[in-house]
């Protein structure tokens, strides 16, 4: 197909702003898929993004559309995350089109996201066309989304489309706006084979599934390639594109999008971001723009069932291939046993694994609260990596601890503007300065702390603003901080699992508390079992679980010695799946019980 | 060899009993009896000469003063002539104090008895009436009475603690109550919650409310200390006893030695083998009937499981165990002494007064991994 028939493009949104449905129109009009076979939101694979509504892994769909006399064109969908836990996913993606559909719900306007893909797409030189959605619902206010989306684009309103992807209304005027204004693909077929790799899946029979758009050159079956960042040769074992099944063609052309295979199992060699060239007439350079992702939140996972490791060592590094995020490197817990410290780019991306190694592999799992990276400086000046709060040296002997701090954007209508500022405050936040958009919504900048915001920050968010703020982010470095590692004692041990830093000022309360809850949570002993929390060797925080008085069986006569020994093997069976700290056995559920609870404390 | 009786039948329910027993009528107690008596005949022809010897009866039930002094004496009789007692046989019945009058006490002396032991519970009727005891404060207090003026060699009382709206003052009280009759053994137990009780139901449901661990712990500690005071030995869990008054028959299944359990539900042991007869009364009356032994599980003890009860069973008394046999390191034994729930001593290792309390806990612990 000529290039200029081709159109590669992307929707981008806040989150719950109809894109998935909207995708799913398009696939309809398009007849892409046919209707008997549309389940609603198609190109949502996963069960657990139909369930949570929301898109984790960014898909790409070629369709065909002939609009009256312009002819058939070729429409290449790339779908993309909507949550900014994946806003790295999200530029991979955007580097595959020319042009972005920024989708507005009419009922909600423009929310943060909204600002932060418009930008993303702005920047990555995409044309971007405004599109209200949503204006079937009775809340619609198209006229004042319209306004405020034009001046974030500094566009004249009457440039914003509009239209409803639940009835369909509007959306074949986008299709056809889509190829007005959209610009084809430019790149030669005859230069050396460049193409960006922007997502992966992993097929058990054929290993590592590449998505990719060729920028350069051309991609056919049998080639013999080179992945540039990761130096990984390979055999280009089939070449297709997603009609939204994969089907396989000769090659794929400059400006195209598709797949291929190479029969690699190894998912750490083909990475995304990166570039793919011919290995006898390799491009010079790879297209910019690789990165490696750089997660800032971590947590410990380990399986429930120790005989489980291999098996969740397995599943994370399948998790691994198509999450380029996701990091994970093996560690040893004194309370937990064999296990991994994980790093994640947010909570939800962290949730999200979580879910997908219980449900996708079957696995039973513990995670530890979860932590952000501290950038420590030594008194020598040397400078380290802090990924888990046990792991934090003697803080009387470094020069300085940083922490990560976050650039947050939070849009809320002039009425709950005062109680944002107050959690802001109340989370270390530094404001910063607001705007006005349109009158009807601020956009408050403000700096904090990643770790105030890796546990409920969001939910706190959304229930002081009754649902109306929304919240964008973007890493802004590391910054110094009075920070401490609280350390847990159960009967005089350190236990690993419940180490934390935390803000200084703030440790003392969060000591108190988690000891209380622990009390709460432990069973009784044949001993008096201190609880403690201490800051380096200094006792903060104090409780006492009693021991156990009474446990007895009061009557055993020569009538049922059978069935009190049965009892009492079963119980010793029991003890067996307890975790032991020191000479204290805790039960798995309590163990679990504690680390959930240290997990919503942690932060508050 | 020592004989165990059952008597699974009760004038009413108690509100915290799950134990085999029922309320029936006196065709269906006469039948059983009967039925026990063919059950004795099987094992007088299995059993050797030497075996037949007993060291010790007991009858208990349920309630097998049901039975009148008089027809306890006849069952002794029965039993003497398929087995043989000696001078200083230990012959055990339960009585309940809604049961006896100062006749059946003397006529069962007088067929045999020499220990008796007597279901008082509790010395305050508001507690005699949430247990759902037939009796009341006055006749549990001339049960012990009459016992005490026959020819029984031993007396022993049955009290609960930890009931609702107890105290270690109230159980003291009670105890001393009882001391000042004069009886030679006391089994103190704690009032443990069955599952498919009326009180079970009643505390599930809120209506009543039991007392803590830690003050259930006070008034145990509090009446094993005024028992000690008074000349009492601890030597199991819930038994008591002035010098050379052990139930001997109940402290022969805790050292393991073979017993033979007659009737529905009743337990036995012998060799390596546990055994126990079906617990329902119309089986075991047509598997008698049918010349079957009534026996409906049995378990054949191998190597680790000889060493598991031993150990459970052991550190019941104040016998102990032998340390080598427990499955716990000596650093473990020295830090639960220094908690005082136990003494190390000679090689053995008894639990304390404490210990006892937390037994379930503490013998789980050193049972063999």
């Amino acid at each position: 197909m000529e290039k200029n028939k081709i159109r590669n493009f992307c929707v981008v949104a806040h989150i719950d702003h109809g894109k998935s449905t909207l995708a799913d129109r398009f696939l309809e009009i398009t007849d892409t898929v046919p209707r008997q076979k549309m389940s609603e939101q198609y190109l949502d694979r996963m069960e657990l993004e139909r369930e949570r509504g929301i898109t984790i892994k960014a898909q790409a769909v070629r369709m065909h559309y002939s609009p009256g006399e312009q002819g058939e064109h070729r429409l290449n969908l790339i779908d993309t995350p909507g949550h900014v836990d994946f806003s790295y996913e999200v530029s991979r993606s955007l580097a595959a089109c020319e042009g972005a559909v920024l989708l507005v719900d009419a009922s909600q306007g423009v929310e943060a996201q909204t600002v932060g893909n418009a930008y993303l797409a702005v920047e990555a030189g995409l044309t971007v066309i405004p599109v209200v959605n949503k204006i079937d619902l009775p809340s619609a206010d198209y006229e004042e989304s319209a306004m405020e989306v034009a001046d974030l684009l500094g566009i004249d309103p009457s440039e914003v489309l509009s239209v409803s992807a639940k009835t369909g209304e509007g959306v074949e005027q986008l299709l056809e706006e889509v190829i007005r204004r959209i610009p084809p693909p430019v790149g030669e077929d005859s230069l050396p084979l460049r193409a960006l790799v922007f997502d992966s899946t992993y097929d058990l029979y054929r290993g590592v599934v590449a998505f990719v758009r060729v920028k350069e050159g051309v991609v056919r079956k049998g080639m013999k390639v080179r992945f540039m960042a990761t130096m990984t040769a390979a055999d280009i074992d089939e070449v297709g594109y997603f009609s939204p099944d994969m089907i396989s063609c000769d090659s794929l052309a400059a400006g195209e999008v598709g797949y291929i295979i190479t029969g690699i199992k190894d998912v750490v060699r083909i990475q995304v971001g990166d570039t793919v060239t011919a290995r006898d007439a390799p491009a010079a350079g790879p297209l910019p723009g690789y990165q490696e992702p750089k997660p800032m939140v971590f947590a410990g996972i380990y399986p429930v069932d120790s005989d489980d490791f291999t098996s969740l060592n397995d599943a994370l590094e399948r998790l691994k291939l198509n999450d380029a995020a996701l990091t994970y490197a093996k560690e040893t817990s004194k309370a937990l046993g064999f296990g991994f410290r994980c790093g994640f780019l947010g909570l939800l991306h962290m949730e999200i694994v979580q879910e997908r190694l219980e449900r996708e592999y079957g696995l039973d799992l513990v995670i530890t609260a979860p932590n952000v990276v501290y950038e420590v400086e030594e008194q020598g000046g040397g400078v380290v990596y802090v990924r888990n709060p046990s792991d934090m040296p003697d803080m009387g002997t470094l020069r300085e601890v940083r922490e990560p701090y976050v650039l947050a954007t939070i849009l809320v209508p002039p009425d709950h503007m005062g109680a944002m500022l107050e959690l802001v405050k109340e989370r270390r936040g530094i404001y910063q300065d607001m705007t006005y958009l349109s009158g009807r919504r601020v956009e408050i900048r403000c700096r904090l702390p990643l770790a105030e915001m890796v546990v409920d920050f969001y939910d706190q968010l959304k229930s002081r603003s009754r649902g109306y703020a929304s919240l964008d982010y973007e890493h802004a470095g590391f910054s110094a901080g009075n920070l401490v590692k609280l350390d847990i004692l159960i009967n005089g041990e350190p236990v690993d699992a419940f180490s934390s830093i935390v803000e200084r000022g703030s440790a003392y309360d969060y000591g108190r508390r988690i000891t209380q809850r622990l009390r709460e949570l432990i069973p009784r002993q044949l001993f008096d079992v201190p609880v403690q929390a201490a800051i380096g060797g200094r006792i903060v925080a104090r409780e006492t679980i009693k021991a156990k008085r009474k446990d007895v069986l009061a009557k055993c006569y020569g009538g049922d010695v059978t069935r009190k020994k049965k009892l009492l093997q079963k119980q010793k069976e029991g003890k067996k799946r307890m975790k032991m700290v020191g000479k204290v056995e805790i039960p798995q559920e309590a163990f679990i019980s504690a680390l959930r609870m240290t997990r919503e404390e942690s932060g508050r | 060899m020592r004989l165990y009786i059952h008597l699974p039948f009760c004038l009413s329910r108690c509100a915290y009993c799950d134990f085999n027993s029922r309320v029936a009528g006196f065709r269906v107690r006469r039948d059983y009896v009967l039925a026990l008596l063919r059950e004795l005949d099987t094992w007088a022809c299995i059993l050797g000469e030497k075996e037949r010897l007993l060291e010790s009866i007991y009858i208990g039930g349920g309630t097998p003063s049901l039975m009148s002094g008089g027809d306890i004496s006849g069952l002794l009789g029965e039993v003497t002539a398929r087995f043989r007692v000696h001078g200083g046989t230990e012959v055990t019945v339960e009585v309940n104090p809604a049961t006896w009058n100062r006749e059946d006490f003397a006529i069962a002396c007088a067929g045999g008895v020499n220990r008796i032991s007597i279901g008082v519970q509790a010395l305050r009727d508001r507690d005699l009436k949430l247990l759902g005891r037939a009796h009341d404060a006055r006749e549990a207090k001339d049960a012990v009475t009459h016992a005490m003026g026959s020819d029984a060699a031993s007396v022993s009382v049955d009290l609960l603690y930890g009931l609702p709206g107890m105290s270690a003052d109230v159980l003291r009280e009670c105890l001393n109550e009882v001391l000042e009759m004069g009886p030679h053994h006391l089994s103190l137990y704690a009032l443990t919650l069955e599952e498919r009780t009326p009180l079970y139901d009643a505390v599930a449901g809120g209506e009543i409310a039991l007392p803590g661990e830690d003050e259930v712990a006070e008034e145990f500690l509090a009446g094993a200390g005024l028992l000690h005071e008074r000349g009492f030995e601890h030597y199991e869990i819930s038994n008591f006893c002035l010098p050379g008054h052990h139930s001997r028959h109940n402290l022969a299944c805790w050292t393991r030695e073979e017993y033979l359990g007659i009737g529905a539900g009743a337990h036995s042991f012998l060799g390596s083998l546990r055994f126990r007869n079906t617990a329902s009364v119309l089986a075991y009356k047509s598997m008698v009937g049918a010349g079957l032994l009534p026996v409906s599980d049995c378990e054949l003890l191998a190597g680790q499981e000889e060493v598991s009860e031993e150990i459970m069973l052991g550190l019941r008394t104040d016998r102990g165990v032998r340390d080598d046999i427990l499955g716990a390191g000596d650093a473990y034994l020295e830090d639960l002494e220094d908690e005082g729930l136990l003494v190390r001593e000679g090689g053995r290792v008894r639990l304390t007064d404490r210990g006892m309390l937390v037994s379930n806990a503490l013998i789980t612990d050193l049972l063999p991994a």
